[in-house]
């Protein structure tokens, strides 16, 4: 018997950021996410609380995945965070750090929601532009042909993700692997249009970070006692390939509803089997060397091709299916009636490898862009964050072949940018405030609750009771101990700048953030300054901190847009 | 007071994330008193945490003590945020508590404890890190987690050095929260930690001893059971010798460089002034290990004049140190025997028995017999041996006495007693063999066949058939095994009770639950092809000339009902089954575990070819070279940085020097205090205070010797010299030497330091995916909700 339930009302609030809970939780999440960002960042253990795995992390993806908020004002904002972050991989603390600080600040001005979120498209259009310009002071062109800046770029990646637990070296060894493991998937002779590889990352929990290594073609893991029936491989020429989707397990096919009925004495298994064999029969005479398939192969017909000398792998997973059928040159066979000779592909060479306590099998291709990244970790919680953290380094890498621009990291090109906006709202808001009802007054208002925004997300680099300067002349970011006297000696006391470009030896004057100072034009820097080869550059993905600044001020103006919070109760 | 709470917060339920910020807290009450006034709150915790019940075996009596899980949950509920105080870290709290549970388990003389559940009707012994932690339930703490979590990948990567791992991560991270008390920020911490531990890891490569060619060097029948009452080999750098009891050795491989005839009375090494000229050396600002290096070389010209005194190595003129590239210590010499060298196998068994000396005696014994197949094999292999643990398999016999454990070629299991005629029968005949990958059942399928539940079988004609499904598929196997005339089939899965009833019948074994190692084993050596199903069975997959006989310890093992032990194996099969014995049941779990953690040992030494100086001459050499570091620091105030900080220019960067010796000081602080239960284990010291005074002197010694690597060694040679020197002459004694095995040792202090680190660097806790009414009402007030 079915209750029928008076539905509730829904319930609905006006102005939700104006409410102390919302304000509260806001600056909780911003609390947590500032405290993960940038190198020296804390980390969170992630948990179920009944004993479940325990995820550490500092990463937003990582972070923002397991955390589950109610709250839709969060929700709008950890979920255009996480859009982000699945499309660049990359700036995901950043954008969600920007769009905090800047609902924070513009609260405390008191303007009209619409004001507010016209000057600040007008102050990201200015940002957006100034970033794509030539005459943009905070970013350098990435050179392929060599492998300075692109290692710098990835050993920036690693850098920031403390909870990898990397020494120096180790840092050193991985950013090497990673780069290799990207070229390996650039193909060698390209048409005019590129199709880039890919690099299939291998666990190898438990070993030391330095036996990770990377490998052209496709590892397929098995046990030792499986390996050493099969092996040795005596074909040394190139071995003809069947790649299978379809179980050859010998069940039957999903019969769907209803029930089949089958007289006595008849046996449905056997029926399946002769299929296979017969399968096993028509690949001999095809003269196929290698069987793989996604599934599982029946014990029968495998002891049917091994006696035949043809190697048989089952159970390669759906993981691997795409990176073999590029590294074998063919479709997979999705069922048993339709293999023909133009399904089989060619493997150059099958071997054996040993890593660690695992056994694989080597499938070295002719000609593929397809690389596998063995990856070690001495921790399950480190391994986890160190694969994320190079599947990051990997496409950020691949964004940067489309545009080959790197941005100064290390907080540089937010203090740049501020020194910038500051400036210009300063000098010249008429290029800003082109049309539309603005007074200046406002645009100055706006601008500096944008630009502390800025400055305060570099400010939260720092961790440990550090206290941040800029220059006067690039206005790029250097960290000072925190109690240190105001009449200083500022070039003894600083070394580099955040991003290391600079050094504090180049007759620069400081400033505290946050201190009322004159604006000033930040300079552009000298073109030689970026091709020294031993500096050591932090520098960051044009492309996704692009999309994140632009993700963090469009998701703010629609957070300060919000006027009623509508919720079904029922 | 729940749903008060509730009710208060009307869309609380919904929420579904709660924080636990940084444990931190103003007030810092001891465990005393946290017990105390909080006990209310953590008496569910009580109840669900098996309790830790400790017991000193060897003092006679059972000593109940306390366990301090109960009081962890409450560190917990402390609400609090990072800006009140920094200066202390409850996860590293916890991580420190925990560990001091393992201590008694460091070390070769261990105390096991007993770990009973709360309403105390079960209780298992454990006696090492990993067991202990196995049993325990930490699945209300982070840390508890991660910490078992780390022992366990240790465990199953190496079997040994577990303990190590617990005790350094519990020391470590009261080091690491005494630096926070000091106001040391986390990053340089860590990053000096990490740089402190690497350095030692550099440096105890001066203590590596290269293991070559131990087998077939010397008298090959000497074994460890040859010697007569073998010493506890424990901790000789540190401890006083006894003047009995060493072991014999047909050969003298005592120290070439010992100083004999320069000993003064107080046995202090008379050493030439240039040796007091070192330390000026490393002050002069050389790399630690250049100093090192140097002051080797001067010490080979110090020794030189010792050496031609020596009645027993007066031709040691042209005996030459070198310290090669990878950090070995070598000497080349005709004449004298290598000194840092370990050769003989029952040296090397000895030294790394850890005191267990009855398990290494197996685990040896099993190296010589897989030595021996080796060599026959493939002649006199050119490769060095290497012992294959992934060969070895154990058989644990519950409540036969100890004697009987021994090790023997082949595959020894327990089978049911009613098979007793069937293999007296078939004993002294070669019998055929088959492998099943499988079970042996009838309704067994391949893994990946998906059994589809619609389908119904109908009969055609009035016919009824005989016999049912089950019986028929048992008179095919049978007819299949008569067909290929097998008498002996393994089984990797289950077998059908009722088709082994009538194998048993037409005389033939079936054994179940065999390892895929065992069947890799058979297949090799018998010449079968495992199979999946009986029907796949063909002449080309059995395998011939299998002996199976019943396993008899010497004497009868008699009064055994469910089941007994029978041996099967064949001509050259590479297979080694180490059969474990104890009359104590309870103990058996722990021989076990005691046999892989040995033979693993052998097995990673030979591997290697290299051990590490054991009984706490590696963990004195890291807390001497850390002090030196300490001071160095101290002194120069060096600004290189070759540990965490990668960020070259924050300030912390340049602060580093400040806060480095702080750090390194309590970083050595942590191997002192490894050290010291060391020697409170082993009773060399009754109180930690003596232990305390007794290594500061060592400490203190080394560092002003120059170089504590030598320093080690020349003491090393000292124990055996005063052996020597208390013995009748001509007969020659030594204390056995004590190694570790490298990789192991080296990996558990990078895990345990790894594991302090993330928990240092880490600030709160986010428990996911828990509704409002599932926490307690006390714990809500630390936590804040998203």
């Amino acid at each position: 018997m079915s209750r029928l339930e008076a539905k509730k009302p829904s319930v609905c609030k006006s102005e939700p950021l104006t409410n102390e809970t919302v304000r509260a939780t806001l600056s909780v999440l911003k609390g947590v996410l500032t405290s993960c960002y940038g190198p020296s960042g804390r980390l969170k253990q992630l948990h179920n609380g009944l004993g479940g795995y325990v995820c550490t992390t500092s990463q937003s993806s990582a972070l923002l995945r397991n955390l589950s908020v109610t709250h839709p004002i969060l929700k709008i904002l950890t979920t255009s965070v996480q859009n982000h972050v699945s499309c660049f991989s990359d700036c995901g603390l950043f954008t969600a750090i920007l769009c905090c600080n800047l609902i924070e600040n513009v609260q405390k001005i008191g303007l009209t929601p619409t004001t507010v979120i016209k000057l600040n498209k007008h102050l990201l259009n200015l940002c957006t532009n100034y970033l794509k310009s030539e005459a943009c002071g905070c970013r350098i062109p990435v050179d392929f042909s060599s492998s300075q800046i692109l290692l710098c770029l990835v050993r920036s990646i690693l850098t920031s993700k403390p909870a990898c637990m990397l020494t120096r070296k180790e840092i050193d060894h991985i950013s090497a692997l990673i780069l290799r493991a990207f070229l390996l998937t650039i193909p060698e002779n390209t048409d005019d249009s590129i199709i880039l590889g890919k690099s299939i990352i291998v666990p190898l929990k438990g070993q030391r970070v330095t036996d990770s290594t990377v490998l052209p073609g496709v590892l397929i893991e098995m046990s030792e006692v499986q390996l050493k029936r099969m092996l040795p491989i005596k074909k040394a020429s190139a071995l003809k390939v069947a790649l299978f989707c379809v179980s050859l397990s010998g069940d039957f096919a999903d019969t769907g509803e209803g029930t089949v009925v089958v007289s006595y004495g008849m046996s449905l298994e056997n029926a399946a089997l002769d299929q296979l064999l017969n399968l096993g029969r028509q690949l001999i005479s095809d003269h196929v060397d290698l069987v793989l398939c996604q599934k599982v192969i029946h014990p029968s017909l495998k002891q049917f091709l091994s006696t035949h000398h043809i190697i048989a792998i089952d159970r390669v997973g759906v993981a691997l299916m795409e990176p073999l059928s590029k590294v074998t040159g063919t479709q997979p066979i999705g069922s048993i009636g339709s293999v023909s000779s133009s399904s089989y592909g060619i493997v150059k060479e099958l071997c054996s490898a040993k890593f660690g306590s695992k056994h694989f099998f080597h499938l070295i291709p002719n000609e593929a862009t397809i690389c596998s990244l063995l990856l070690s970790n001495r921790n399950d919680t480190a391994w986890d964050e160190l694969k994320l953290t190079c599947q990051a380094a990997l496409h950020i890498l691949h964004l940067t072949i489309k545009e080959p621009w790197a941005l100064l990291g290390g907080g540089c090109t937010e203090t740049h940018l501020a020194a910038f906006i500051r400036y210009k709202a300063r000098n010249e808001p008429e290029s800003i405030l082109t049309d539309d009802g603005c007074t200046q007054a406002e645009l100055q208002l706006i601008a500096e609750a944008f630009c502390s925004a800025l400055e305060s997300l570099a400010g939260s680099l720092e961790h440990d009771g550090g206290e941040i300067v800029t220059d006067m002349k690039y206005g790029h970011l250097w960290s000072v101990q925190g109690d240190c006297p105001s009449v200083v000696n500022w070039p003894d006391l600083l070394s580099r700048c955040g991003c290391g470009l600079y050094s504090s030896q180049e007759e620069l004057s400081w400033s505290f953030l946050r201190s009322t100072c004159h604006p000033f034009a930040p300079q552009t820097c000298l073109p030689h300054k970026t091709v020294s080869p031993t500096s050591n550059l932090i520098v960051d993905c044009l492309t996704a901190k692009l999309s994140g600044l632009q993700v963090a001020v469009e998701t703010a103006n629609l957070i300060l847009d919000l006027s009623y919070v509508i919720e079904d109760k029922n | 007071m729940n749903n008060e709470r509730a009710c208060a917060q009307p869309d609380a339920r919904c929420r579904l994330s709660r924080i636990w910020f940084n444990p931190v807290d103003n007030s810092e009450p001891s465990l005393e008193e946290i017990k105390g006034s909080q006990l209310r709150q953590c008496q569910i915790e009580i109840r669900s945490t098996p309790k830790v019940v400790e017991s000193y075996v060897h003092a006679g009596r059972i000593l109940t003590v306390a366990s301090f899980f109960s009081c962890f949950r409450c560190c917990f509920v402390v609400m609090a945020y990072r800006a009140i105080n920094k200066r202390r870290h409850i996860g590293l709290q916890q991580l420190s508590s925990f560990a001091e549970t393992g201590r008694t388990f460091l070390g070769p003389v261990k105390s096991s404890k007993f770990v009973t559940s709360g309403d105390c009707l079960e209780s298992v012994s454990v006696s090492s890190a990993v067991r202990l932690l196995e049993s325990l339930d930490l699945s209300s703490s982070t840390v508890g987690q991660l910490l078992k979590e780390a022992v366990h990948a240790q465990h199953n990567a190496y079997k040994t050095g577990g303990s190590t791992l617990l005790f350094l991560a519990g020391a470590w991270s009261s080091a690491a929260e005494e630096c926070l008390r000091l106001g040391i920020p986390v990053s340089t911490v860590a990053s000096v930690m990490s740089e402190g531990v690497g350095s030692c890891i550099e440096e105890v490569a001066s203590l590596q001893v290269p293991v070559h060619s131990v087998f077939g060097h010397g008298d090959n029948t000497k074994t460890i059971s040859g010697l007569e009452t073998p010493r506890v080999g424990s901790c000789p750098f540190l401890q006083v010798p006894a003047g009995a009891g060493g072991i014999k050795e047909e050969h003298d491989f005592r120290d070439a460089s010992q100083p004999l005839s320069t000993h003064s009375p107080s046995r202090r090494p008379v050493k030439p002034p240039e040796f007091f000229s070192l330390p000026a050396k490393v002050k002069a600002g050389t790399e630690a290990s250049q100093a090192l290096r140097s002051s080797l070389h001067t010490d080979t010209c110090s020794r030189k004049s010792a050496l031609i005194l020596s009645r027993h190595f007066n031709q040691a003129d042209d005996s030459l140190w070198i310290s090669k590239p990878d950090g070995f210590l070598e000497q080349h010499s005709a004449a004298t025997p290598e000194t840092y060298r370990c050769r003989d196998l029952v040296e090397l068994a000895v030294g790394l028995s850890h005191g267990d000396l009855s398990t290494m005696e197996l685990v040896e014994a099993a190296a010589r017999l897989q030595y021996q197949k080796a060599s026959v094999r493939q002649g006199h292999c050119t490769v060095p041996f290497v012992l294959d643990v992934s060969r070895i398999f154990t058989c644990c016999l519950p409540g036969v006495p100890g004697t009987f454990s021994c090790v023997c070629s082949g595959y020894v299991t327990v089978v049911s007693t009613a098979s007793m005629t069937l293999i007296k029968e078939l004993e002294n005949q070669p019998v055929q063999v088959v492998l099943i990958e499988g079970d042996l059942t009838e309704s067994y399928h391949h893994l990946g066949f998906n059994k589809s539940a619609n389908i119904k079988t109908v009969l055609d004609s009035a016919e009824l058939p005989g016999d049912s499904s089950e019986e028929l598929w048992a008179s095919r196997v049978l007819q299949v095994l008569t067909q290929f005339n097998v008498n002996l089939i393994l089984v990797q899965g289950s077998v059908s009770e009722s088709l082994t009833e009538k194998c048993v019948h037409s005389k033939r074994l079936v054994v179940g639950s065999v390892g895929s190692g065992v069947m890799q084993a058979f297949a090799e050596a018998a010449g079968a092809v495992p199979v999946t199903y009986i029907t796949q069975v063909s002449a080309a997959c059995v395998g011939s000339g299998v002996s199976v006989t019943v396993w008899r310890a010497p004497l009868e093992v008699g009064g055994r009902n469910d089941g007994m032990p029978v041996l099967v194996t064949v001509e050259g099969i590479n297979l080694i089954t180490a059969v474990l014995t104890s009359s104590v049941t309870a103990q058996i779990r722990a021989k076990e575990d005691r046999f892989w953690t040995c033979a693993y040992r052998l097995h990673h030494a030979l591997k290697e070819e290299k051990v590490l100086l054991g009984g706490g001459a590696v963990e004195f050499l890291c807390l001497s070279h850390l002090r030196i570091l300490a001071e160095q620091s101290l002194r120069r105030g060096d600004h290189t940085c070759s540990g965490w900080l990668h960020n070259t220019s924050s300030w912390l960067a340049s602060s580093l020097p400040a806060y480095r010796p702080a750090v390194l000081e309590r970083l050595a602080e942590g191997w002192r205090r490894y050290l010291s239960a060391l020697m409170c284990n082993t009773a060399t010291c009754s109180t930690e205070l003596g232990a305390y005074t007794f290594i500061e002197h060592h400490v203190q010694n080394a560092a002003g010797s120059g170089s504590p690597s030598v320093y080690i060694l020349n003491e090393y040679s000292k124990l055996n010299s005063e052996i020597f020197n208390a013995d009748i002459p001509g007969k020659l004694e030594q204390v056995p030497r004590v190694y570790d095995s490298v990789t192991p040792k080296i990996e558990a202090w990078r895990r345990a330091l790894d594991l302090v680190l993330l928990v240092l660097k880490t600030d709160s806790e986010i428990i996911t995916g828990l509704g409002h009414s599932q926490i307690n009402s006390q714990e809500l007030e630390g936590l804040l909700f998203l």
